[in-house]
């Protein structure tokens, strides 16, 4: 049995890497400016489906991994700039609505473009195939994705810590009104961070395209694990995010592994109870809704 | 006053014709029971999410109990149209007694996250006792005959409609009493102000509990009566979807209106069987009513009619002044 | 919020009021259907939305042909056919409420399609409240033929355990009788694996483990890594859509594929299409093959069928187009040999009647006890990238199990069906 635990484990961190990633993403339009994006799964699926097709025009994989997330964040631009930003100072449950609203035409959308059935898309040779741990094979592919979001995670972090831009979101994130009074051009301000929320979006899409299957639903699959590791890890902390991710991902495969009949409701369990006990998550800050 | 009494017959009498006018524009009369079935959902969304200022995001739950507990009572024991519902209604109000006290300790987002949450566990239940529930395959079952003992009849679907529609005035005039007793006006004054009202000496939990006792008891309602209607129980009923379709109908009608969700059923329900007919990409249409919503109608078609009147000086009264709003304090 | 977003909002407002007002007027543009009494409406429900619009599309088309070719003849009682179509949305719900409206208002006199199970059942319940046939093509729940038969409903596809018993079989001829089953944890998954445990009972097969995984897994690796090591002969994959296709995948990603072979109850057309080659692996119950002698027969008939249909859509038609085929033209018959539109008429005429079509070889009939039709199923290879004339021929059938081997003997079904034709 152990021997079984070890890989499942492993996958657990897998998993809760993805799920880190989108709640980042999400957790970022949630700290700045209060956006419930529900839309969130709509861009993740919608950068595998760029991916597809840039690939499918021929490019390399290499070359779609970076600009289907870039394309994304040009769709998650116009979309922000024309609905969102009259709704930044309302209610975050007139954004909630938007937002559902918007990945329900999305979904239907990508149906109507790339059909319902969903489309095939594989990893580059190169990746595919497996690598052998010991006892068992292991889909090179899913190393990659470790790698990819890892390096993606450690470029946010830079730019969060290191440059000036960052360090204005950050503040932007404690006090809005005083940086404003600074002279920082706010809408600028919520224009990069939705921008930067939706690449990680798109990247993980083109990540999840590969390893599940791309239909018009893939996004939204991975949205309610995202919202609980956000709650989980705690809103308004990007470290919480990732152990929030790792959590969840370990509380799935564990439960999967032990006592199958309850992994479905593994994660929401877990989510109600951090959200009795501990409502600011495990890492959150205080004043994000409270 | 005169006039609204006014307003509210011709609405009546215009349900009562409805089932002889909903063939010329295509539509069976099942619909409009549906019509006046999601309304009732919505009422019980609005109860919360319009008068008291929370995010209500998993009505669903209550109203998938309610279809189970009267499909369930019909298939194994076989009980009769009045006693199926009242079990209905019964199941929701258990099923909001359990997940309530974890409810009420958060606010706002947390609030609807956990409800959301709680009904997830709800709907994963009825997916699992496939030997009970039949899964994801649904329930089947007759409708049973409507009566008591010795009078009773089978209702047909325009029959039903005429009960459905007794039951909704029923529970409008209910809802309508309930917002003008002092109840309701706490209710409101939590909406606005909870930490004001906590001050003032009021355990605003306790009202808030009855609220979501009473919300999932009419949710329940809709939900057996739904399942009446279709001879059918399924696990999606429990769903998160069917709850964002809930507040939907409430946001779309007018959050904080009394009337606001029969409108907003209306648009909803017959717009989505008119539309659907025409073309199967009839979830942008959804979608986009939904956007077009928050951006531009936030106070839904009821309450941005009701503004608009009122700018013209027109001031129909809706008890108390809380028309369209959706705004709500963060105490905790 | 003055200035530009005012007048924003100001413009939505006049635009969606706009909207609205014109919507008042849709219904003037809504096709008057079925009032005519020179036309006979047949009402089809699919989804035409969501997951399974390509599978109701297929269905969809496949009765089409049959209602062209019925009133190419003249039609049926003297009158032209024409179809009824609603989305049901794969929602049961919303499937009864179309139901209704297609006979209330669109004057329908039989009812056919859906896809998923549970609106299948839901729409027999409400064809059976309204007094009208209905012909179940492409929902395969067990129950439809089973505890919840109806004397006014029948089913065109196989039926579940006709799935499983059919490559049940096949699998033990081909590779062995050490089974390893993932099992998708639901209704579905349950009836499949009951129907594996029973033909595995019977052919002497072993299950050596079968994994339980929950709903909305996506991720099967905690199980695939527990394979090989429990060293099966056959893999049986029960997981169905998006699910099936993440399994596939993954198992492939793990090696397993390339180890022991992988099989399971049911795979169609659609689906394997729009896999990724490395995906398109396994042995797998095919209900029907655009291509042939074993399916096909040698009809010259069914022949052109399928080119006409090919021609007309740009692909081959799928099993779903037979079945929407099948189940129009045999209601069509049904109309017609009955001499009426009256619901006991048609469902007698129907009832036990062998018939041959140009699409499958040998008879085949709507069984008298559960109005399941009995007719062969096959299981077949898939080929990755089809053959070097035709990209889409998939599928190499590789063994055919007859209708009276595989589903469950007219006694075993009167335990559960009892059917109550009103007197």
């Amino acid at each position: 049995m152990l021997e079984h635990a070890a890989p499942e484990l492993f996958n657990g961190l897998i998993l809760g890497a993805f799920y880190a990633v989108v709640a980042i993403g999400l957790s970022l339009i949630m700290n700045l400016t209060g956006t419930v994006n529900m839309a969130h799964g709509s861009f993740l699926t919608l950068g595998g489906y760029l991916a597809f097709t840039l690939v499918a025009h021929g490019t390399s994989f290499w070359f779609a991994l970076i600009i289907a997330p870039l394309l994304t964040v040009a769709v998650g631009i116009l979309v922000e700039r024309t609905m969102m930003v009259p709704l930044y100072r309302r209610d975050p449950v007139y954004s909630l609505l938007l937002t559902f609203g918007l990945s329900l035409i999305a979904e239907e959308a990508y149906r109507l473009i790339w059909g319902s059935r969903g489309v095939p898309f594989s990893p580059p040779a190169d990746l595919a195939g497996g690598v052998t741990l010991g006892f068992m094979q292991f889909p090179t592919f899913r190393l990659f994705i470790v790698g990819v979001l890892a390096v993606a995670l450690g470029l946010l972090a830079l730019f969060l810590s290191r440059t000036r831009f960052g360090l204005r979101l950050r503040a932007a994130v404690q006090d809005t009104e005083m940086i404003a009074a600074l002279g920082t051009n706010t809408q600028i301000l919520y224009m990069v961070n939705f921008a930067l929320g939706i690449f990680l979006a798109g990247l993980a899409g083109v990540l999840a395209a590969v390893m599940f299957q791309l239909s018009p639903t893939t996004g939204n699959q991975l949205l309610m694990p995202a919202f609980v590791t956000v709650i989980v890890g705690g809103m308004g902390s990007l470290y919480g995010a990732i152990a929030g991710g790792v959590l969840i991902g370990l509380a799935i495969s564990l439960t999967t592994l032990y006592i199958p009949a309850a992994s479905e409701v593994a994660m929401y369990v877990l989510m109600a109870i951090v959200l009795l006990v501990r409502p600011r998550g495990l890492f959150g800050e205080e004043g994000i809704f409270g | 006053m005169k006039g609204n009494l006014a307003a509210s017959a011709i609405v009546v009498v215009l349900l009562i014709v409805a089932p002889y006018l909903a063939p010329l524009i295509h539509l069976d009369v099942s619909i409009l029971s549906e019509v006046l079935l999601m309304a009732i959902a919505a009422m019980s969304v609005n109860l919360l999410l319009g008068y008291t200022g929370m995010l209500a995001f998993g009505n669903a739950a209550f109203f998938g109990l309610g279809a189970y507990g009267a499909g369930l009572s019909i298939k194994y024991f076989d009980v009769h149209f009045i006693v199926a519902t009242i079990i209905g209604v019964v199941a929701a109000v258990i099923g909001a007694l359990i997940i309530g006290p974890f409810l009420l300790r958060r606010r706002g987002i947390y609030f609807a996250l956990l409800m959301i949450a709680f009904g997830q566990v709800f709907y994963f239940i009825a997916y699992r006792l496939t030997d009970v529930t039949g899964g994801e395959d649904g329930m089947n079952f007759p409708r049973p005959w409507f009566g008591f003992s010795a009078w009773h009849l089978q209702l047909r679907d325009q029959p039903f409609y005429f009960v459905m529609l007794a039951i909704f005035i029923a529970v409008l005039a209910a809802m309508w009493y309930l917002i003008r007793s002092p109840f309701g006006r706490t209710l409101v004054a939590i909406k606005q102000n909870e930490l004001r009202v906590r001050y003032l000496g009021l355990n605003s939990d306790r009202f808030i509990f009855v609220a979501l006792l009473i919300s999932a008891a009419m949710a329940g309602l809709a939900g057996a009566l739904y399942s009446l209607l279709i001879m059918f129980a399924f696990p999606l009923m429990l769903d998160w979807h069917q709850s964002g379709d809930f507040v939907l109908t409430v946001i779309l009608g007018g959050a904080g209106t009394l009337w606001g969700p029969l409108v907003g059923s209306i648009v909803y329900v017959v717009g989505k069987d008119i539309i659907s007919t025409i073309t199967p990409a009839w979830q942008i249409f959804l979608g986009g009513l939904f956007v077009a919503c928050v951006l531009a109608f936030p106070k839904g078609l009821l309450g941005t009619t009701l503004d608009l009147l009122a700018r013209r000086g027109i001031r129909v009264e809706e008890e108390p002044a809380v028309v369209g709003t959706l705004e709500s304090s963060r105490a905790k | 919020m003055q200035g530009p977003s005012l007048r924003r909002d100001r413009f939505i407002q006049g635009a969606a009021a706009g909207a609205a007002a014109a919507a008042f007027g849709v219904p003037a543009f809504i096709p008057r259907r079925g009032e005519a009494a020179d036309v006979i409406m047949i009402g089809v429900t699919e989804p035409y939305s969501g997951v399974y619009a390509a599978y109701g599309e297929s269905e969809t088309r496949g009765a089409q042909a049959a209602v062209d070719a019925w009133n190419k003849k003249g039609g049926v009682l003297g009158r032209q056919v024409k179809m009824a179509k609603e989305d049901e949305q794969s929602d049961p719900g919303i499937g009864v409420q179309k139901a209704r409206k297609l006979v209330n208002q669109d004057k329908c006199v039989a009812l056919m399609g859906t896809v998923s199970s549970a609106v299948s059942l839901s729409i027999s319940g409400a064809a059976n409240a309204l007094g009208v046939p209905f012909i179940d093509s492409g929902g395969h729940t067990d129950d439809v033929t089973g505890k919840d038969c109806k004397w006014n409903t029948f089913r065109v596809c196989h039926s579940t355990w006709m799935e499983t018993h059919a490559t049940g079989a096949t699998l033990a001829k081909k590779f062995g009788k050490k089974w390893y089953l993932i099992t998708p944890d639901y209704a579905f998954g349950h009836s499949l694996s009951a129907g594996y445990r029973d033909v595995a009972q019977k052919l002497g097969a072993t299950i050596v483990h079968e994994d339980l995984t929950p709903l909305g897994t996506t991720d099967f690796s905690p199980y695939l890594t527990k394979v090989l090591p429990a060293k099966p002969d056959v893999l049986l994959i029960l997981p169905q859509g998006d699910d099936f296709i993440n399994c596939v995948k993954q198992a492939n990603q793990f090696g397993i594929l390339k180890r022991i072979p992988a099989g399971g109850p049911q795979v169609e057309l659609e689906a394997v299409w729009a896999l990724p080659p490395e995906a398109r692996v396994g042995f797998w119950g095919v209900e029907w093959y655009y291509k042939g002698a074993s399916v096909l027969g040698n009809n010259a008939a069914g022949a052109k069928w399928v080119a006409d249909y090919r021609k007309k859509y740009g692909t081959p038609p799928t099993a779903r187009s037979f079945f929407g085929y099948t189940a129009m033209d045999r209601l069509l018959w049904g109309i017609s040999e009955a001499k009426s539109t009256d619901p006991v008429k048609i469902a007698r005429a129907l009832e036990g009647t062998h018939f041959t079509s140009p699409l499958v070889a040998g008879t085949l009939f709507f069984r008298k006890e559960d109005h399941q039709m009995m007719w062969p199923m096959w299981t077949a290879e898939i080929r990755a990238k089809g053959t070097p004339e035709d990209k889409y021929d998939v599928f190499n059938i590789i063994d055919r199990e007859p209708a009276l081997a595989i589903e469950q003997t007219v006694a075993e079904k009167a335990k559960v069906c009892k059917m109550n034709y009103p007197s």
